[in-house]
């Protein structure tokens, strides 16, 4: 060791090269953070592991759905999570907010789809925080798609698929216009705009006709319904996913088990409480006497 | 040289002299509680002073901006990624000041060929289920101050006690509204400034006898060229982020 410039051997090289690698500016992006604080983001399986994992079961199935209504976008999810035929667990939550004005909705590997949501949450917050600006809102659209990009060796391997439906609200919008906006990814992480609506999970290929039918020839056009209709609406849809897709819950009458219901508004996110849903539900039940 | 240890020490009283009169004529920060959590409030001049560290956690610093940038930074860095591993409840001042900020800062102090940092800093945590409200003050040597109810940061001690003499004659109540803690805090601030501006000589004592008309002159004066700052930290506020930042209007409102 060199003590010729120093006084009690504080030479301040240790200090400095701390210094220096604290310098390491991540421009306010959270997974360059978490690489650099050795945090492993994606499971590395071995090849011989990987071509036995699609026949893993793993929980998936569900069905998500958002649309476009007057206030803003409403988003559910129906609550029930699945390995093959064995319903796991019928509480999940499947619409996670992400922060004041955004919300994603899941579909497919929990484990992945929650890491996801994390991922996401920490990364808007760390950016506002380290650059003292809100991400905007292509900035939060790419940092999603990134995060799937990096799933994408799961996904085909068949244990870690995610395909999530993205609802957020443009505070930039236009003071009286709806700044609500629904977008979807494909498993490589490519993003759409959806105008009115979109739908995902094993049950929304029940549902999606019907969605683009009352939108189109509807008595009133999902973007011209207020809250209850929007939310008697999708519940609706719900009930019809869960009678033909074994992997959605319909609403659980013995234990009050709801659909997760949150709209996005110029006010922020807003869980729809049960005690609407109840009403809502009730409503939306078909007259006694039909099928 | 480390058979003399007397110029070791004598080259920290250099360095604490040299850092302090650096941060002389710092703007100072002033933090008071509130009936719905806490405040951090300063007059800056362009830059900003008040950040948001993490969800229950606020950080202001006086002293070389590339300096509070990058211990910012540290700090932020640290917390963001403790607070993904683990989570978020898990995060604590505390851990931060004591396991983070104060070591890298009396390590910078006393590795004196090395360069010093020229900051002063103090945070507030809002309390929670875990643990109480707190202010904490760190110093450029590192030592760490905390305080339930208030804390002062200003370019030298005697700035420092007089802003603290000012806010202990002012009784720190909980149940003061946002408002009175606001004008509270902008007249401590307007002590520490004009204490700060006085020539070195003067500053022995920290007693200003400026009336209420005379605090008000002084902040005026530093609103030409700058703008009052109030980073709050709102137990009210919904989900589990409480900071913001007060918009221009709200402050325009207290000020009337």
């Amino acid at each position: 060791m060199n003590y010729s410039a120093d006084f009690l051997n504080l030479s301040g090289t240790e200090h400095q090269e701390l210094a220096a690698q604290r310098a390491i500016n991540h421009k306010g992006d959270f997974l360059n953070l978490l690489k650099h604080a050795n945090y492993p983001l994606k499971i590395e399986l071995p090849p011989e592991a990987a071509r036995h994992a699609a026949d893993v079961e793993i929980a998936h199935s569900t069905t998500v759905i958002a649309v476009l209504y007057r206030d803003g976008v409403m988003i559910a999810g129906d609550r029930r999570a699945t390995a093959g035929t064995s319903v796991i667990y019928d509480r999940a939550e499947k619409v996670l907010q992400i922060d004041r004005h955004s919300v994603l909705a899941i579909s497919g590997s929990p484990a992945i789809a929650y890491e996801i949501a994390r991922i996401l949450e920490h990364s808007f917050q760390y950016f506002r925080r380290s650059q003292l600006q809100e991400l905007s809102l292509e900035g939060k659209l790419r940092m999603l798609s990134r995060l799937i990009r990096e799933n994408l060796s799961m996904a085909l391997q068949g244990i870690g698929g995610v395909i999530p439906i993205f609802a957020l609200y443009d505070l930039n919008a236009i003071e009286d216009g709806n700044g609500g906006k629904i977008f979807f990814y494909d498993a490589l992480g490519a993003h759409f705009e959806n105008v009115d609506f979109a739908t995902t999970g094993s049950g929304s290929i029940w549902i999606r006709g019907v969605l683009r039918y009352l939108s189109r020839f509807g008595e009133t056009a999902l973007h011209e319904m207020d809250q209850r209709q929007a939310a008697i609406t999708i519940l609706r849809l719900l009930d019809i996913a869960s009678e033909y897709d074994a992997a959605t819950s319909g609403y659980n009458a013995k234990v009050k088990i709801f659909p997760t219901v949150k709209t996005v508004t110029r006010t922020g996110v807003n869980t729809v409480s049960d005690d609407d849903l109840t009403d809502w539900y009730a409503e939306a039940q078909p007259e006694a006497g039909t099928v | 040289m480390r058979d003399e240890p007397y110029r070791w020490i004598e080259a920290l009283q250099d360095r604490r002299d040299y850092i302090e009169d650096e941060l002389r004529l710092g703007s100072p920060v002033v933090g008071v509680i509130y009936n719905e959590g806490m405040m951090l409030l300063t007059v800056g001049k362009g830059q900003r002073k008040i950040f948001e560290v993490h969800d229950r956690i606020a950080l202001s610093a006086i002293g070389h901006p590339a300096d509070i940038e990058r211990l910012r930074m540290l700090v932020t860095d640290t917390a963001s990624v403790q607070g993904f591993q683990n989570a978020t409840e898990d995060i604590n001042l505390h851990r931060l000041t004591n396991y983070t900020l104060a070591p890298a800062f009396k390590q910078a102090f006393e590795s004196i060929v090395g360069e010093a940092y020229i900051i002063k800093m103090l945070l507030a945590e809002l309390g929670s289920a875990s643990g109480k409200s707190q202010f904490t003050g760190i110093n450029f040597d590192g030592i760490v101050r905390t305080d339930p109810s208030f804390a002062v940061i200003g370019g030298t001690e005697t700035i420092e006690t007089g802003m603290q003499k000012y806010l202990t004659a002012a009784k720190m109540d909980a149940d003061r509204d946002l408002t009175a803690a606001f004008r509270l805090a902008l007249e401590t601030w307007a002590i520490g400034k004009e204490l700060s501006s006085r020539e070195p000589e003067e500053t022995e004592s920290e007693d200003t006898q400026l009336d209420t008309t005379q605090m008000y002159e002084i902040i005026d004066t530093a609103r030409e060229e700058g703008e009052i700052e109030v980073g709050v930290l709102e137990a009210s506020q919904q989900g589990t982020n409480k900071f913001r930042l007060l918009t221009s209007q709200e402050i325009e409102e207290a000020l009337q």
